[in-house]
């Protein structure tokens, strides 16, 4: 039995998991998070099956791959619509945001005595992002790239800038911002439920609309759909879905699972509903059997997550050109 | 609407409408009114304010003076826009696209529900593309496209039906058949057709009434196609053997 990998970052809020973690309580190993200082011991073991069942049986390891599962699966769904958009940078952009509202809510309660959840502090930024990147492209007379680059490089250099003030609890910010896919408190396993069954919700009941406004938004408006409601809404969940996925896994596992699923999706999937499905399975897969995988042969869980995602996609694509080329010969006219 | 419209029912009409943006006009003030079963031709040069005016009459640009008055708030107004205004990227098959033309609400649990199948089956019949329901939309030709686009106006229980430039990527036998397919449309319900296009022949074989809008001169012509292509503005701009081809300038 070898001891557990360093506490996640953020152990002010995790610290029942460190308790439980500890060297002499401990089943077995939990995954690397990345950020550990001291080199594994040459006579190390990687750890195994029953390592994991015992994990798991102790309920250490449910929670993390049931949030993995969840936010991989609403994140994937949620992705094609991103993608179809051409926006798949909006969610790294928001993302960021999140990031100032939490670095502003520290400094709120530091300087002013205000006291502001940091994740409420995430999510309202979160939905001042999302409302000027909802601006219409000619009301602001730019391109929403222009947007999607103003929000991000505007919300990263103020999270820095505010951040440089509140220092003292940097590590905290780290935690609450990036999160840790490696332990899930409670909290946000069900935030993150919460969300993915709005989500999948949402998507049902709105499907037709959604489409006919993505495919063509005119067209949408003068067959008197609500174009922009629908936008706002789609834009207000992806906020929200990334808000409070990214506090639980981590931003990079959540920027893979909002891109790379719907990616592999579309290159195989010839029908959009279809390819929600199919990019919600492999978002699945990938925050499921990544967590697995980071397990077994000790990565870190966010990039073994986003690799697994890489991997999907590139399976993927060789398959959609692999189907390109036979319906190409297919259809290749006999000479007579 | 309530019922279908009897013909030469007003179903729409713009009054003093200048047409333009940023409050700047492009062309004089244009009085039009659009009645149940007519087939409406717009000619004009590219550039002439032709789509603007399209996009005024449906409400997806404001008007710089003047105003358009639907007859009632139930007027169903179905667009055909051009190709650069469609994400053709979606993963839709052809089949689907034509269901968006019945499509009116936004939700499954709104009282308007998807097209019918029979709906769309015969809208797809209708435009001659039943061939092609099945097939993804974006995998078709440029011309496939623009023809299941139509069979989705087809489908759509629509009033007025606008079309922009809506055969401009089809071959010249496509383009007839377009036509015919629009002209038998018409006689099927009263429905008020307004299509641009550079092809004069054709807009003058189907069409029974005509606007022409010239930038330049500037000059806005209404009435019935015999009335504007024998009008000195027309004469000027595109001649007496305009009609025999597309017309591209």
């Amino acid at each position: 039995m070898t001891a557990p990998a360093a506490s996640p970052v953020g152990s002010a809020d995790l610290g029942a998991f460190d308790q439980l973690l500890a060297p002499e309580a401990a089943p077995s190993s939990a995954p690397a998070t990345g950020l550990e200082l001291a080199p594994p011991p040459h006579d190390h073991l990687a750890p195994g099956w029953s390592e994991f069942s015992a994990g798991w049986q102790l309920g250490i390891y449910q929670d993390p791959v049931l949030c993995g599962i969840l936010a991989g699966a609403v994140l994937g769904m949620l992705g094609v619509f991103v993608v179809l958009r051409r926006a798949v940078f909006v969610t790294a952009a928001i993302s960021q945001s999140a990031g100032l509202g939490v670095v502003l809510a520290f400094a709120l309660q530091i300087h002013l005595a205000i006291a502001l959840p940091p994740v409420l502090g995430a999510l309202l930024a979160s939905l001042v992002a999302t409302s000027l990147l909802a601006l219409r492209s000619e009301s602001l007379r730019r391109a929403r790239e222009s947007m999607v680059g103003f929000c991000y490089i505007g919300a990263s250099a103020a999270a820095i800038l505010v951040g440089d003030r509140i220092a003292q609890e940097a590590h905290d910010v780290a935690a609450i911002l990036f999160g840790t896919a490696v332990l899930v408190r409670p909290i946000d396993l069900l935030l993150v439920a919460i969300v993915a069954a709005a989500a999948f919700a949402m998507v049902a009941v709105s499907y037709r609309g959604l489409v006919f406004v993505g495919f063509d938004p005119e067209g949408a408006r003068v067959h008197g759909l609500p174009v922009r409601a629908i936008e706002l809404s789609l834009w207000l969940l992806v906020a929200v879905t990334v808000s409070v996925t990214t506090r639980a896994i981590g931003a990079l596992p959540v920027f893979a699972f909002a891109v790379l699923p719907a990616l592999a999706a579309l290159a195989v999937v010839e029908r959009l509903g279809r390819a929600l499905i199919a990019a919600a399975l492999l978002g699945a897969a990938a925050g499921g059997l990544g967590y697995l995988a980071a397990f077994f042969l000790e990565f870190p869980v966010g990039a073994a997550q986003a690799a697994l995602a890489v991997v999907w996609l590139v399976i993927a694509l060789a398959l959609g050109s692999l189907r390109t080329t036979l319906r190409a010969r297919l259809r290749r006219p006999v000479a007579a | 609407m309530n019922g279908a419209p009897s013909p030469e029912t007003e179903l729409v009409s713009c009054r003093a409408l200048e047409v333009g943006h940023a409050g700047a006009a492009l062309l004089p003030p244009i009085d039009v009114a659009i009645r149940a079963g007519e087939f409406w031709a717009v000619i004009g040069r590219n550039g002439s304010g032709k789509t603007s005016w399209l996009r005024t009459l449906l409400g997806l640009l404001p008007p710089v003076k003047g105003r358009v008055l639907p007859q009632n708030a139930a007027i169903k107004f179905a667009y055909l826009p051009q190709k650069s205004a469609i994400d053709e990227h979606y993963p839709l098959l052809a089949r689907e696209v034509v269901g968006m033309g019945a499509q009116r609400g936004w939700s499954f649990l709104g009282r308007e529900r998807a097209a019918s199948r029979a709906e769309v089956e015969r809208a797809l019949s209708e435009m001659g593309v039943t061939a092609l329901a099945d097939r993804p939309f974006r995998q078709l030709s440029e011309g496939q496209k623009q023809r299941v686009l139509m069979a989705r106006i087809a489908a759509s229980s629509a009033d007025v039906a606008i079309l922009d430039e809506p055969t401009s990527a089809m071959d010249a036998v496509a383009e007839r058949e377009a036509f015919e397919h629009l002209g038998a449309l018409r006689k099927r319900r009263p429905l008020a057709i307004v299509v641009v296009s550079h092809y004069l022949g054709l807009l003058r074989e189907y069409a029974d009434q005509a606007l022409l809008l010239d930038r330049d001169t500037p000059a806005v012509v209404v009435g019935s196609v015999e009335q504007v292509f024998g009008h000195d503005a027309f004469q000027r701009r595109y001649g007496d053997d305009s009609c025999g081809s597309r017309v591209s300038a």
